[in-house]
């Protein structure tokens, strides 16, 4: 006596088509029921022809997949500037667990992805800067926290701090606050994951000849010695 | 118009004739501090009179912690008699310049751990080429200190090895602890 | 009598930071060592200068105590309560007794706080990871609670020459006892789990030794001066605020090396939740500000005060020539001072020690730099 190995169950699909012939209309396969020509609605997507040949394989394209891995895996390089990088550490510990989006802190430029500029920058450390992000590999990107690495913040008058780090290097996103909470970092972070997501859409990634950072050190440091001679 | 003139009080307008003298200060007077000595500040003060004896050129103080100015030249061998003598100043607590634009102050805050008593030795120095001897061989910390003095103020001190940069970088031109160091308005660079 | 081949060795230039997960910042320090010896070793600062001192020179009197929030920024409230009480001193104003309560009360959780922060960061440099997750999940509590009275997390500017900004919140006192207890089993947690651990013993006990004499001729300060056995403390020794009236002691080592600064540390924990049950128990009613002008123009005339912070002796030259801005403002930073024991304290460990020793003085490069 046959014993159904399923035991009574259904049957798994097989990943075979059960017809081969061509269809009137031209088509190949099978379709589900509305045809290929049904609109997806709401949470329920068009029914994807593949799906009733091989069902359970997912189809998209190769960037957004690419696209959705690198935003749910950023790493960061593990660099504190100032008060700022104190609510970063926050934001990785326990209590806020910045973990389950994925992001990890990484000690070594080589393996990052993300600079967070959490910080005063000033000029002395304006050159070791542009050095890490330019040991980061591509694609790479950059977050400034709170309003010092921004624009400078409440050392705008400062006679040896740098008018926001967007002078050095270039800048993604712009966190405002000081220092901001853990929260507007988390914000900042899905605000990358949806530019990532839509950079790759708009077949924009990697384009390197806009990544041209605004000046070099040496200029920056120039231009304040005019400064301090036309003063 | 009326009575109540609302500059009424208030000095004279000042026209391109007047900024040329004197500066009108507005606000009200300036008021100077009475420079009080408490019981326990006293007694230090006994001792650091004792201590510097001719040394002192001037001296006074406010609650426990009594100052006395001596001679740029004399500031080493003053030190030393703090450190050595009955005072027991162990500890440079703490050492700044000031700059009074006719003059650049040097102010020492000595304190003793085992006394438990702070005093303050100031020195002063020109404003051309300030320079004043090195306490680096009496407190180990003066060597920081002195350090930062010679990156804001521009303090030269002979007998510090070491006077390379330590708060700014190399290159940077000028000493922006003085007043006449500018400060920037906010501009894109 | 050796036969063997002589080799000749070089010593080795070994650069740290300024980007070093380990220096707690920006901090940089060139090691000089001969095979794993540390020869030599030369800090550089100077990564985080932003002219502090300099800024509060044209900011009003009112103005800088947002600045010196800033420059320890891990103990914000004790830099607050240091500039506020030398303001007060220049301009001959008291705060009222319940504004002073209230500050100590902040100021001593803040010292938790940062005392916190040390221990999980300093568990992480040498190699153990729980700590830390432990101690930031109560610095979480300490930081609610001082959104819950200041507004903010880290930069509150909350205190005011002559008094606070406001009025604590009607649930302060149930919220602060709830919260010493649990910040109490946290630190105790913490504790059991690390500082009798064989591991952490190993790498902390007589490494980085610094003799009393020395460590008072560097400057140094707080629990890395008491460490070698210099029982030297602001709270007790130049009284200040409401601190005669409380009941603690000032813990001391003896050794002077890592592992004796480390447990000060814990230590002052304990002492601190204490005091700030003591001083729940004492909180009297009255007003927080004393009478006075709002825009104060002090007398023209100079004062030091100082204070004692978490990391050392924090203090303030004040000196004002009779305008609403401060002439000058000099700040005694503990950090700074403390990092000059750096020096003495590595000479002739290993490197792998640097590590440590540079973790036990509990820097923090703002204050260091300011
Ligand atoms: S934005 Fe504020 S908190 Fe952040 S580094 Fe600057 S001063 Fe510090």
């Amino acid at each position: 006596m046959a014993v159904d190995a399923n035991n009574g169950a259904q049957n798994l699909p097989l990943f075979v088509p059960q017809k081969w012939e061509r269809e009137e209309g031209g088509r190949f396969f099978h379709t589900g029921e509305g045809g290929d020509d049904s609109l997806g609605k709401g949470n329920h997507p068009a029914p994807n022809r593949i799906n009733n040949v091989a069902p359970g394989v997912i189809t998209a394209k190769l960037d957004d997949l690419i696209a959705m891995g690198r935003s749910n895996s950023l790493w960061t390089l593990t660099f504190g500037l100032a008060c700022c990088a104190i609510e970063m550490i926050s934001t990785h510990m326990a209590h806020h667990d910045f973990d389950r989006f994925g992001i990890v802190t990484w000690p070594s430029p080589r393996q990052a992805d993300v600079m967070i500029i959490a910080g005063t920058v000033v000029k002395k450390m304006a050159e070791p800067i542009r050095l890490l992000y330019e040991q980061m590999p591509d694609p790479k990107w950059v977050i400034a926290m709170g309003t010092c690495a921004t624009s400078g913040g409440p050392y705008y008058r400062s006679y040896s701090v740098v008018m926001g780090v967007d002078h050095i290097i270039p800048v993604d996103i712009y966190v405002p606050g000081c220092p901001p909470r853990p929260e507007a970092l988390m914000d900042a972070f899905l605000k990358l994951q949806t530019k990532i997501k839509s950079d790759a859409k708009n077949h924009q990634i990697d384009d390197l000849s806009e990544h041209t950072a605004a000046a070099s050190v040496a200029e920056v440091t120039s231009a304040t010695a005019t400064v301090e001679e036309s003063a | 118009m009326t009575e109540q003139d609302p500059l009424a009080g208030q000095p004279e307008a000042k026209g391109p004739e007047a900024s040329a003298e004197k500066p009108v200060r507005h606000g009200p007077p300036i008021v100077v501090a009475e420079e009080q000595l408490n019981e326990r500040g006293e007694q230090t003060a006994e001792q650091l009179a004792r201590t510097l004896g001719a040394l002192a050129l001037d001296a006074a103080g406010r609650d426990d912690t009594p100052w006395a100015r001596v001679d740029a030249s004399q500031l080493h061998r003053a030190a030393e008699k703090c450190r050595d003598g009955e005072m027991g100043m162990d500890m440079l607590n703490l050492m700044l310049a000031v700059d009074w634009v006719d003059r650049i102050q040097m102010i020492y805050v000595l304190y003793s751990t085992t006394n438990n008593r702070k005093a303050i030795l100031k020195a002063d120095l020109p404003a051309e080429a300030p320079k004043i001897s090195s306490v680096t061989d009496l407190w180990e910390a003066g060597s920081w200190y002195e350090r930062e003095a010679h990156d804001l103020f521009g303090v030269e001190f002979p007998g510090n090895s070491d006077m390379s940069p330590l708060l700014l970088y190399e290159g940077f031109e000028g000493h922006p602890g003085l007043k006449s160091y500018p400060l920037n308005d906010y501009e894109e660079w | 009598m050796s036969t063997g081949p002589q080799f000749d060795s070089v010593d080795m230039m070994l650069n740290m930071g300024p980007q070093h997960p380990a220096t707690h910042g920006v901090f940089r320090m060139v090691l000089t060592v001969d095979g794993e010896r540390v020869v030599d070793v030369t800090p550089h600062i100077g990564y985080l200068h932003r002219g502090t001192e300099r800024l509060a020179e044209v900011e009003s009197y009112g103005q800088v105590i947002t600045l010196f929030d800033r420059v320890d920024y891990i103990s914000n409230l004790n830099n607050e309560l240091a500039f506020v009480r030398a303001g007060e001193k220049i301009m001959e104003v008291d705060a009222p007794e319940r504004a002073q309560y209230i500050r100590v009360i902040l100021a001593e959780l803040n010292r938790v706080a940062s005392h916190l922060l040390f221990i999980g960061t300093y568990a992480i440099d040498l190699g153990a990871m729980t700590p830390v997750m432990y101690c930031f999940r109560e610095r979480e509590r300490i930081e609610n609670l001082f959104e819950h009275v200041t507004g903010a997390r880290m930069m509150h500017n909350y205190m005011r020459i002559g008094g606070v900004k406001s009025d604590v919140p009607d649930d302060f006192v149930p919220w602060v006892h709830r919260l010493i207890g649990d910040v109490r089993k946290g630190v105790e947690e913490t504790d059991k789990l690390l500082s009798t651990n064989e591991v952490f013993l190993g790498r902390t006990r007589g490494v980085g030794i610094i003799d009393g004499p020395m460590a008072v001729s560097c400057g140094l300060s707080g629990p890395s001066l008491r460490g070698s056995g210099i029982a030297y403390d602001v709270r007790k020794d130049d009284p200040y605020e409401i601190y005669p009236y409380l009941n603690y002691k000032v813990p001391v080592g003896e050794n002077g090396d890592c592992w004796d600064r480390y447990y000060l540390r814990v230590l002052e924990c304990y002492e601190s939740l204490s005091m700030i049950e003591q001083c729940l128990n004492q909180l009297p009613d009255g007003p927080i500000m004393a009478a006075g002008r709002r825009i104060a123009r002090p007398p023209a005339g100079e004062v030091f005060s100082h204070s004692e912070n978490p990391r050392g002796d924090l203090g303030v030259y004040l000196i004002s020539d009779g305008s609403d801005k401060p002439y000058r403002v000099k700040i005694r930073p503990p950090s700074f001072c403390n990092l000059i024991g750096l020096r003495p304290m590595t000479i002739g460990s290993y490197i792998a020690d640097a590590v440590a020793i540079l973790g036990s003085l509990d820097i923090v490069l703002g204050e260091v730099d300011r």
